[in-house]
């Protein structure tokens, strides 16, 4: 199969201090690619390296073989969606306002909507269970439910590849299971390719195909979650106890935190 | 648009017809009004009330009406654009350095079909170093509109030093004309300030979808398709094209692009593609009213439209803020 997105030698970071430190990996098309690693490991500056954002000292990224530089922002928008981490909303645009907002690659100057963006727009209200907040203003949203609509935003750009940033980080449980699990959904029935960054390890294990560990600006270890996330390579990178075990439900890994009572419970027998 | 939207913009443009009749209608010399609205509705006829209306009130009006369009105009766009709701032409600096620039061309006698340009390239300084400082990644709000208070103190102190050395003669008018007066404007400049204004204002409609998108960053704005830097660099130009135009017509004329914007987002949102016209209608029918007010309050004197827009903008815009329960303007 051939990769979506391809990245060699990355290297970058800010005001001269280098983060990211010659990075190379790719994703192949329909993949979903979890990027793991503890904080200040560089997870957010590769982030944005890939999305365009941050321009690479170093080192290129190819979207479908082409480097990502040289693509207009327009029609790089109509492939790739970018969901951040925070999204800062000063105007009070009404939520079909700002998830039509989506389609601004695919349509014209003055963005007359067809019928066509308007059924997209039904559709991504439904698939982020978010058509209950039409008519309200975005600001009047609280933290959780601003993620989903800007989740259905970046639906409503139709992509081929969707990067996000911890998109479960400000959701409860039941929330991130029903992203997560759409992202799945789209991912194997649409063949869309999924880069997410994750802090939490184990939905991390329970949904990506492929697990990048990146620890201080650099890959750590690539692979399956099984290959990934042993007690040892987590112990390394992390600097703290864990316990691997197979999650009974998916026989996926499953990381087990160790508190310091129950270290020294346990050291000291 | 939706139908609420329509209607404001029907009735908007109403009261705009209404206002620009009932300024041509009154003013410093007492006109009987069954014979003004003769004469209005006949621009063709002959005698001193005809000359009044037509000559002297309906060009100022014009002129309002252009420049009170043009400051909302900029003040929606750099509210939008720097995502700050304190940002506007005045607040930036950006009215001070064309002040600057003026001032300097009055008092070395410069012709003043040369003063736009004079104004444009004051304001282009302030544009430019606001610019810089907005370019800068990790720039907060509240450092850009310091800036913008820096080089406002900075270019008054600089107009005040001029001032100082010059004869008391040179700079009277122009002290006038920096508290924002419509009535200093040569004949020649109401000629060209339209060349000026309604092509910049059609180009900030052009581009009002990409601003929508901009107000949510630049990052994001970027990721949605829109080409960020060179978008806001179009934008920060042309509103400073057109407050460079604005200033050396009427001087420094405040609050009309602080306080119309965040007026007018509470009645037709936040949509630029509306916004946008309707700030500027609203922007006009302020401005004509004011300084219809500036005209006519101590009769046959006038007072500077500034003073009028300062004093009304003022009070309106902190009775509103005392009012909203929360620090939360847009």
């Amino acid at each position: 199969m051939m990769d979506i997105l391809k990245v060699k030698d990355l290297t970058c970071g800010y005001d001269g201090r280098e983060i990211i430190k010659e990075i190379s990996f790719s994703v192949e098309e329909g993949g979903f690619l979890g990027i793991i690693g503890p904080n200040g490991a560089g997870k957010t500056t590769l982030f944005r390296a890939i999305s365009g954002v941050l321009s690479s000292w170093n080192g290129n990224v190819f979207y479908k073989g082409k480097d990502v530089s040289g693509i207009r922002p327009r029609d790089l928008a109509r492939e790739v969606a970018v969901i951040p981490q925070v999204l800062e909303i000063p105007f009070a645009f009404s939520v079909e306002e700002f998830i039509l907002m989506g389609r601004f690659p695919h349509t014209g100057r003055f963005g007359a909507l067809k019928e066509k963006d308007h059924e997209i727009l039904e559709e991504v209200l439904h698939l982020t269970d978010t058509s209950s907040f039409c008519g309200r203003k975005i600001t009047e949203l609280s933290g959780g439910e601003i993620q989903r609509v800007i989740l259905a935003q970046g639906f409503a750009q139709q992509p081929r590849l969707l990067l996000l940033d911890e998109p479960t980080s400000h959701l409860d449980i039941a929330h991130q299971i029903r992203i997560l699990d759409l992202l799945k959904r789209l991912n194997k029935k649409k063949d869309l390719t999924i880069i997410v960054v994750l802090h939490d390890l184990n939905l991390a294990a329970s949904y990506c195909d492929r697990l990048l560990l990146l620890d201080d600006g650099k890959v750590h270890k690539t692979g399956s979650p099984q290959e990934v996330l042993t007690y040892n390579i987590i112990e390394e990178v992390y600097k703290t106890v864990v316990v691997v075990e197979k999650n009974p439900v998916s026989s996926k890994p499953y990381v087990l935190l160790v508190s310091e009572e129950e270290r020294q419970k346990r050291g000291s027998k | 648009m939706n139908k609420k939207q329509v209607w404001i913009f029907i009735l908007l443009i109403v009261i705009l017809c209404f206002s620009f009749i009932l300024a041509s209608l009154i003013g410093g010399s007492e006109l009987k009004s069954a014979k003004a609205v003769y004469y209005l509705f006949h621009p063709g006829s002959y005698g001193i009330e005809r000359d009044i209306i037509w000559q002297i009130r309906v060009p100022r009006i014009i002129l309002g009406l252009l420049v009170g369009a043009g400051l909302a105009a900029c003040g929606t766009v750099f509210q939008g654009v720097l995502r700050n709701p304190l940002a506007e032409p005045y607040t930036l600096g950006i009215s001070g350095g064309a002040a600057f620039g003026v001032t300097l061309g009055v008092v070395l006698a410069v012709s003043g079909i040369y003063l736009p340009f004079l104004a444009f390239a004051g304001s282009a300084i302030s544009m430019f170093v606001v610019y810089a400082i907005a370019a800068r990644k990790q720039f907060s709000n509240p450092t850009l509109i310091l800036g913008g208070v820096m080089l406002n103190f900075l270019f008054s102190s600089l107009v005040f030093l001029i001032f100082s050395v010059s004869r008391a003669e040179d700079v009277h008018g122009v002290i006038l004309w920096l508290m924002g007066d419509l009535s200093s404007a040569q004949n020649l400049l109401i000629k060209i300030i339209p060349v000026f204004i309604l092509p910049s204002l059609g180009l900030l409609l052009v581009f009002s979808r990409d601003l929508n998108i901009l107000t949510l960053g630049e990052e994001k704005a970027l990721h949605l398709g829109v080409n960020s830097e060179q978008v806001k660099k179009i934008l920060f130009i042309t509103a400073s094209c057109i407050t460079g135009a604005c200033v050396a017509c009427s001087g420094m004329i405040g609050f009309v692009g602080l306080v119309i914007p965040h007026f007018m987002r509470r009645i037709v949102g936040v949509d630029h593609r509306v916004l946008l016209p309707a700030s500027c209608i609203a922007g006009a029918i302020f401005l004509i009213l004011c300084d219809t007010l500036a005209r006519t309050i101590i009769r046959p004197l006038e007072l500077p439209v500034g003073v009028i827009t300062g004093i009304f903008g003022g009070i309106f815009f902190l009775s509103f803020l005392m009012k909203s329960k929360r620090w939360k303007i847009f």
